[in-house]
């Protein structure tokens, strides 16, 4: 399956008339996408924002960040059983608005974090602080309840990215890069020589604002699969949590996976990629031994040499991440794990909540529990009450001159375990 | 099939379906119960940290069992174990949580929820 990505570098976001791309900015027809989201009669009102790099604006309780991007030759439409019909992606052409994203903002329940500065200290620690962001902020009708009210602005924030990738579609990209994956027979013997590595996608699914969907498909009522890493760029895999934003995928992380990105840059160098494995993480533990056990099975049955394994959360996932690395190890196949830690504010605690001598080759992604200090911001986008709810969570932490003292896990991307960001350690 | 929670949503929805072990008692406290039926031969059925709201962001919990009675499950023990070490760690920092109606009812909402998807899958 073979894909070709036209990257659109979009430098700019401002409102316009029309919506359409022009010399790498992006012009947004604020009265026709507000327009749009209304179509669903649940949402009483909504908001549209534009928040770009350096701006002093906070953007919080961020629900999802997704990536504008077209189906321009090839089957089916971005977000496929979510949005889109069903129909399988990943082949043929797609546009993508490379430097922009669609941001969800919108208060569910009263503990989540999710929060995205545009500058400061805060912006280092999250990606989507260097994109140009749309963002939408939106009201339900009272009477709606959490599952429903997650799933109403799950949906507008992807109508709100296809509206915006429309105006790609006869762009002539800046760039083009082309992914492509053989069927497995053929893509072991394209490299011969090369040791043939494959990803195990571990998916977020656990229920309200924890769950991962495939295809439109629940992601906790799967069996462990194959999946073609381009149909990942095309929208296959979409996101529906957001709670301990540091460590959650994001729907603009599952398109732009950054192991799928690196082990493409390597395949026919260094290694055969072969493809992906996606497993969920669920609540019951029988379920976690049923999924682990499939997961290695199928990383048996690809005849791999070594798997990449990158966890989504913490606590819970725990345990998944470490029975998918010790049953692939024990098929003879080496496992390199991703994930990240909750070892206290000064780092000295125990790191996850499970471990396992075999799990002797791990990335983290930075500890979660680390404290940050905010400072105030001119503009907050979202829930300007929720805002203050945050910083009043714990002693001390709203200062009189408006900054504010957060954990690491407050802020959306911080940690991220597909390793999409910056921090890291180093053993030596 | 047992549900051992201090979650007074989960006690309504499931009472008559399945056994309660209601506690009044704080989110380590439960962990400690379900410890001690471990001990005493109950099996874990669902992860004792699920979900991703910390042990000091909420004060709820609840965790399915099996009632086995039979020899020690040691591979619930050590999960168990694992989680109580975790949540203290954790909870050595401050509550991240206030404890107003709408606040708690959705820490108890998504409590629920978790509880709900392991056994309405």
């Amino acid at each position: 399956m073979q894909l070709e990505l036209g990257n659109i570098f979009i430098k700019d976001v401002q409102f316009a008339d029309t919506t359409h791309v022009k010399d790498g900015v992006l012009f947004v027809n604020k009265e026709e996408l507000k327009a749009l989201i209304l179509e669903d009669e649940h949402i009483t009102d909504v908001q549209i924002d534009l928040a770009r790099p350096g701006e002093s604006v906070r953007i919080t309780p961020v629900k999802d960040v997704i990536e504008p991007r077209v189906k321009v030759e090839g089957a089916g439409g971005i977000f496929p059983g979510v949005i889109n019909k069903v129909n399988q992606v990943g082949s043929g052409r797609t546009h993508v608005l490379k430097g922009a994203a669609v941001v969800t903002a919108g208060r569910i329940v009263g503990f989540q974090e999710g929060i995205i500065d545009m500058t400061g200290p805060g912006a280092e620690y999250t990606p989507f602080s260097k994109l140009n962001n749309v963002v939408v902020t939106m009201d339900v009708k009272p009477e709606i309840l959490q599952h429903a009210h997650e799933e109403i602005l799950r949906l507008a924030g992807f109508k709100a990215a296809l509206y915006l990738g429309e105006a790609a579609k006869e762009v002539e990209p800046d760039e083009v890069k082309v992914y492509e994956t053989l069927p497995l027979l053929q893509q072991v013997a394209q490299y011969p020589d090369l040791p043939k590595v494959a990803y195990v996608q571990m998916l977020q699914s656990q229920g309200l604002l924890h769950d991962t969907y495939v295809y439109g498909v629940d992601a906790k009522k799967t069996l462990s699969t194959f999946i073609y890493p381009t149909e990942i760029m095309d929208g296959a895999i979409v996101s529906g949590n957001c709670v301990s934003a540091c460590d959650k995928n994001t729907t603009y992380h599952h398109l732009n996976n950054p192991v799928v990105a690196d082990l493409y840059e390597k395949h026919g160098k260094e290694l055969n990629f072969v493809g992906v494995i996606i497993t969920n993480e669920n609540v019951y533990l029988a379920d976690k031994i049923r999924s682990s056990d499939w997961a290695s099975k199928l990383a048996e049955y690809l005849g791999v040499d070594g798997v990449v394994i990158s966890q989504e959360g913490f606590g819970n996932p725990d345990t998944d991440l470490i029975m998918n690395c010790v049953k692939i190890e024990d098929k003879g196949i080496k496992t390199v794990i991703i994930t990240d830690e909750y070892a206290g504010r000064d780092g000295a605690s125990q790191s996850l909540a499970d471990a396992d001598a075999k799990a002797n080759a791990v990335v983290t992604g930075g500890n979660a529990n680390e404290v940050i200090e905010l400072p105030p911001m001119d503009k907050i986008i979202g829930d300007v009450s929720y805002a203050d709810v945050i910083a009043g969570g714990f002693d001390g932490s709203l200062r009189k001159d408006g900054s504010i003292l957060v954990e690491l896990q407050a802020i959306t991307g911080a940690t991220n375990e597909l390793g999409f960001n910056s921090m890291s350690a180093k053993g030596y | 099939m047992k549900i051992l929670t201090n979650n007074p949503w989960v006690k309504e929805k499931y009472k008559n379906k399945y056994e309660i072990h209601f506690a009044d008692v704080g989110y380590l406290e439960l962990l400690e119960l379900v410890r001690d039926g471990i001990h005493q031969g109950d099996r874990l059925l669902s992860h004792p940290l699920s979900g991703s709201v910390k042990p000091n962001e909420t004060p709820f919990k609840s965790v399915l069992v099996e009632e086995d009675r039979g020899e020690i499950d040691m591979d619930s023990l050590l999960i168990i174990e694992d989680a109580l070490v975790m949540a203290r760690n954790l909870m050595k920092n401050p509550k991240l949580f206030l404890e107003d109606d709408q606040r708690m009812n959705d820490c108890r909402m998504i409590d629920l929820s978790l509880i709900d998807s392991a056994l309405e899958k």
